[in-house]
């Protein structure tokens, strides 16, 4: 058990160092584009109407204490962001980040862990079973149908289904709630509304994902299904079904298992698309709001390091989960 | 009489046996590669999209630019060319003039009516706009780095009609031609990924050589920093990037930049397999061999590592490849990457988006389906790669 702590200490430690030094790279990101966030707020006001003068913008980043070095900014970012759990305001719309984002970010990183928990779920079972297939008919058309998972681009695929329900149904399916329960508080009858529009969100991001698993998937069994340990399964006696799942399939899951914070990491690659397409009102779109109009850096700092944290989150867990299922790490920690 | 058939089939038998053991690591990969239907297939496809698109002047009859726009065929259905009609045969194919008329009839709006007995001739080989095929011209900041060079220099198209016009592919909504279009857009396309790979692979080449040579605490603190860059998602952040591009920026800098950022975030993945390969390869005896002689740890690694395993990074590349122009549709797609001027894949997709097009210039959509041709065809060629590649899938002969 001591052993186990050490390990769990030893993994969080080490999400911790990469979740530093991605804020490093994301801080030095943000501080590589051109303009300061004083600058940026106060060319936005000049816009507004104000006259504004170059004392103005000095006052205003020692205000916002853009004048001290870079890694001594650096530090206070994280300490806020780490031991506070503060990202500041924004550059442009003076909010509160964490206010601001709270809400979306929390839509955004369900919708997208569902989508990859749906695409394991189609792809575990699809993927071994075509893997112990030895008709090439299936093969084939499962080989094709996922490498047109890869090919399609969802957005493709969103405006098909958008378009389909526009002269089908009359409703083109976009948003995430319906308009009475936009502003409403959290309650059952919102988060009912709410699932009653992510389906589409969870089928077009989880339809890559799942292109992608199904083909993980098959890729391991098939190295694990010609090896000697099942061939002496089989001369048990032991076959079908149970076979499968009893012997290769426990060491094939293994890696996916492992390879489950990469999937997410694609899923949030796909996110602003389909966000865009299907106009939701969380992360991914926002994201683009605040880029592409009025460029924020706190803010898009503040959005890429949450989405990593998220997957170093789940990197984490996963290593976890693994050291628990798998017998060899499980005695060598446990005892 | 059996004998006298027998032997030469053993000859063979033997010779073919001969040249298996003797082939050598390019021979075999490639006899394992052609013996793969699918990948070759999926090779020729991908031969034809890469010569179209580098003869995409020669072969699109109108300048995908503004300059070549149809302002009497804006929104323009696609012209089909036909060899016969109720008008009987025709040796040389023919479209439909099209004909444009505003009057009280139409509510004084443009109309355009096909006119089914005017026949419109397809020429080959006719004379039009002039374009080089090797046309360079980066317009960089500072005046150092521009570079302006021509060569190639023709004006002769594959097709063209002596009056009228003919749109294969239909017109965008200022009249440009989308068959002209999409062919450019490949290369443009397939440009930015070129270059998008080869600087992700420099940098995986570097990075991942480094760490897996020296190993200890070098290769502790690259993978360290390698796997802080794979976690941090890449389009929302080439995102963050991109939207902080001054408008203003030349459509050759926008190229640039993009390309920049697609090798900055790609390298990971190659990196990491260059150094784990190296870590058990630099352990063996002719690297030992090599440094008792005195060579330096670049020449070794150059000389004598990389060497070892230059096929698995070919297809790795290969392999990369449909993700580098994917993403590089994503970015274009959000508006973000290379814009409406520049013709790139993703361009061409941003116009699908509305709802008009959906519903009425169905046509905006063929230039997708080129996009999941080309990707489709690197993926099967980079899986028959993968396979053929590796020496433990099964051989056929």
């Amino acid at each position: 058990m001591a052993q186990f702590i050490q390990f769990t200490l030893s993994r969080a430690v080490m999400a911790i160092v990469t979740l530093l030094t991605v804020s490093l790279i994301v801080f030095s990101l943000m501080e590589l584009v051109p303009g300061t966030c004083a600058e940026r707020y106060l060319a936005f006001k000049n816009t507004q109407g104000s006259q504004i003068t170059v004392a103005d913008i000095e006052a205003e980043k020692k205000r916002l204490g853009l004048d001290r070095p870079f890694l001594v900014r650096w530090a206070s970012w994280v300490e806020n962001v780490f031991v506070r759990g503060q990202f500041g305001e924004s550059c442009i719309l003076r909010l509160n980040i964490n206010q601001l984002l709270a809400d979306k970010f929390w839509i955004s990183l369900g919708i997208c862990l569902a989508a990859l928990l749906a695409a394991y779920l189609i792809a575990i079972p699809v993927g071994i079973v075509s893997a112990s297939s030895k008709s090439p008919v299936t093969n084939n058309v499962l080989r094709f149908l996922s490498y047109l998972g890869l090919a399609m681009p969802n957005f493709l695929l969103a405006l098909i289904i958008m378009l389909f329900s526009t002269v089908m149904f009359g409703d083109s399916l976009t948003g995430l709630f319906s308009k009475e329960y936009r502003d409403a508080a959290w309650s059952w009858a919102k988060f009912g509304d709410f699932l009653a529009h992510a389906w589409l969100p969870i089928f077009i991001l989880g339809w890559s994902a799942t292109a992608f698993a199904l083909q993980t998937v098959r890729a391991l069994m098939l190295d694990e299904i010609g090896k000697l340990y099942v061939t002496a399964a089989t001369a048990r006696g032991i076959f079908g079904r149970r076979l499968l799942w009893r012997y290769p399939a426990r060491h094939a899951l293994g890696p996916v298992i492992n390879s489950l914070g990469f999937d997410l990491n694609r899923i949030f690659n796909e996110l602003p698309v389909v966000a865009l397409i299907l106009t939701l009102t969380e992360s991914g779109a926002l994201l683009i709001e605040s880029l592409a109009r009025s460029n924020d850096q706190q803010l898009a700092g503040a959005i890429i390091f949450l989405l990593t944290a998220s997957i170093v989150f789940l990197n984490f867990v996963t290593d976890i989960m693994l050291a628990l299922m798998d017998p060899r790490v499980r005695r060598g920690l446990m005892g | 009489m059996d004998a006298v058939v027998e032997t030469p089939r053993l000859d063979e038998e033997r010779k073919r046996k001969e040249a298996y053991f003797t082939a050598s690591q390019g021979q075999l990969i490639w006899a394992r590669f052609k013996s793969n239907r699918s990948a070759m297939i999926a090779g020729w496809a991908l031969i034809i999209m890469v010569l179209m698109g580098f003869f995409a002047p020669f072969l699109s009859p109108y300048d995908p630019t503004v300059a070549g726009r149809n302002k009497d065929y804006e929104n323009g259905a696609p012209q089909i060319p036909f060899f016969w009609d109720h008008n009987g045969f025709s040796p040389r194919p023919f479209v439909y003039a099209v004909e444009r008329e505003r009057s009280i009839k139409t509510n004084f709006r443009w109309v355009t009516t096909i006119n089914y007995e005017k026949r419109r001739y397809l020429h080959f080989f006719v004379d039009g706009w002039t374009y080089s095929l090797i046309d360079v011209r980066w317009d960089l900041p500072g005046t150092a780095f521009d570079v302006n060079f021509k060569a190639l220099t023709f004006n002769k198209h594959l097709f063209g009609t002596d009056e009228g016009f003919v749109h294969l592919f239909g017109t965008d909504a200022s009249g440009k031609d989308i068959f002209s279009r999409t062919l450019h857009a490949i290369w443009t396309s397939l440009a930015v990924g070129t270059l998008g790979v080869l600087i992700s692979f420099v940098l995986a080449l570097i990075i991942g050589g480094v760490a897996g040579y020296f190993g200890g605490w070098i290769d502790s603190v690259l993978q360290m920093i390698t796997d802080a860059v794979r976690t941090v998602p890449a389009i929302p952040l080439f995102m963050a990037m991109a939207a902080f591009m001054p408008d203003e920026w030349s459509s050759e800098m926008r190229f640039f930049v993009i390309s920049l950022i697609l090798g900055l975030v790609g390298w990971p993945t190659l990196a990491r397999r260059i150094r784990t390969h190296l870590l058990t390869e630099r352990a063996q005896e002719y690297v030992l061999a090599a440094q008792l002689a005195g060579a330096p740890s670049g020449h070794i690694i150059r000389r004598h590592l990389l060497p070892s395993f230059t096929s698995y990074i070919i297809v790795d590349l290969m392999i990369s490849f449909p993700y580098m122009v994917r993403s590089e549709t994503a970015l274009s797609f959000i508006g973000l990457g290379l814009k409406d001027p520049v013709n790139s894949l993703g361009a061409l997709m941003q116009n699908v988006s509305k709802a008009d097009v959906l519903l009425n210039y169905q046509w905006y959509f063929i230039p997708v389906i080129f996009f999941i041709a080309l990707v489709l065809a690197f993926v099967f060629v980079g899986d028959g790669l993968r396979d053929a590649a590796d020496p433990y899938s099964s051989v056929k002969k």
